[in-house]
């Protein structure tokens, strides 16, 4: 490789966080129709415009890189790749649209984001929950609840959920799930721990 | 030229019609990106008969919308439906992008290789040995997404490829399976499939 190692370090970071927004970015604009959610919607938004900055970034980090002509098809492809990334936020931006214009989503949405007649529910894990500590995976809360995790908001950071996340105490569970699963997850999320 | 597919009005659910584009735009962008990390022009021909497919979809689609509207009420509440369909066509353009860019050889940078060591999402791409335990079981039956996180996208068997196979596919050996998710997940899945470890974590 021609290029000094700290600019492909630069890049590969840009790179990884282009992709891992865009992706959440559309995660986050389906729930956000699924809820109705204004609040997750301007979220949506707001990474738009940083997805328009670091695109950016990362192109002129790109072009300015000093790669041979020989390169160039190469670093085309880098291009590319950034292009698609903003390609599919644009999309998640314009989903996101719909419920920051006020237009109620139909509720053919719904059925086809969740497949069932569900709620959408948000509850804040307190410091003593049974959950505080636990993978999402050994919390088994599709088990004990009915209910899915769609996202977790810790702090101002937005986490997509996976079987190794670990819950903390204060994070903030989107989930979805059948009407009678509601009150079991807000039970467990803050409820002491039992015995 | 690009010959178009003549498009005729067909009644089907709207519903029916968003969540196939919904599952297929998403399919698609994970297919794209393995077909890049793996250099598959298959695969990545295989995107591109995907996005056709959307394309004919989102037509359909739009037409079934414009017949359901009776009032301006409806066509308010429609309105975001058609939204999301075109934006699930964007998506598969994007991807469709993707794939080009494989079947040009416009090249796939090393650093693109790298930066996929790092994100949320990872890719495998792995053949089943005799000795795994995934031989002859469905994809159903190995609860791979509630154990481990895992999706399996793709299955490569022989010269077919099957797109996000269903439930009830039974694995063969030999099968190459493309896979996504977090990664330890696919870490554990790369071991099982090669036949290294006898079951998953969480039996």
């Amino acid at each position: 490789m021609t290029i000094p190692k700290k600019v492909s370090q630069e890049i590969i970071k840009k790179l990884v966080e282009l992709k891992d927004t865009s992706e959440l970015m559309l995660d986050l604009a389906y729930s956000a129709l699924l809820l109705n959610s204004k609040e997750l919607a301007e979220e949506v938004e707001q990474l738009e415009e940083h997805m328009d900055d670091l695109h950016t970034e990362f192109e002129l980090l790109v072009l300015s890189s000093g790669f041979s002509p020989k390169e160039s098809k190469d670093f085309l492809g880098l291009i590319r790749l950034g292009v698609v990334t903003e390609k599919i936020a644009d999309a998640a931006a314009q989903i996101a649209e719909v419920v920051l214009r006020g237009l109620k989503p139909h509720p053919i949405l719904k059925m086809v984001i969740e497949e069932a007649e569900e709620t959408v529910t948000r509850v804040q894990v307190t410091e003593n929950s049974p959950l505080v500590g636990k993978t999402l995976r050994e919390a088994e809360i599709p088990e004990k609840t009915g209910m899915w995790v769609l996202v977790i908001r810790r702090g101002n950071k937005w986490i997509r959920p996976r079987p190794n996340t670990k819950i903390q105490a204060g994070d903030i569970l989107i989930a979805s799930g059948y009407a009678e699963g509601e009150e079991d997850l807000t039970k467990l999320a803050t409820m002491q721990t039992q015995n | 030229m690009t010959e178009f597919e003549k498009i005729e009005y067909k009644p089907v659910s709207v519903r029916e019609l968003l969540t196939e584009m919904k599952d297929t735009s998403e399919l698609m962008i994970d297919l794209a990106y393995s077909a890049a990390l793996f250099h598959s022009k298959e695969l990545a021909e295989e995107v591109l008969e995907l996005e056709s497919y959307i394309d004919t979809l989102v037509y359909l689609l739009n037409m079934n919308a414009m017949l359901a509207a009776r009032d301006a009420e409806d066509a308010e509440a429609l309105v975001s439906v058609t939204v999301v369909a075109n934006a699930t066509d964007k998506i598969s353009d994007a991807a469709a992008d993707m794939a080009t860019i494989v079947l040009r050889n416009i090249g796939i940078h090393p650093l693109i290789r790298e930066a996929f060591q790092k994100v949320e999402e990872h890719l495998t791409r792995v053949k089943v040995k005799p000795s795994s335990f995934f031989v002859d079981k469905t994809v159903g039956e190995l609860k791979l997404a509630p154990r481990i996180g895992v999706d399996v996208i793709a299955i490569r068997r022989g010269k077919k490829w099957i797109l996000d196979p269903e439930e009830d596919e039974v694995i063969r050996e030999g099968d190459v399976l493309i896979a996504r998710g977090a990664p330890a997940g696919i870490e554990e899945f790369e071991e099982a499939a090669e036949g290294k470890i006898e079951k998953l974590e969480e039996e």
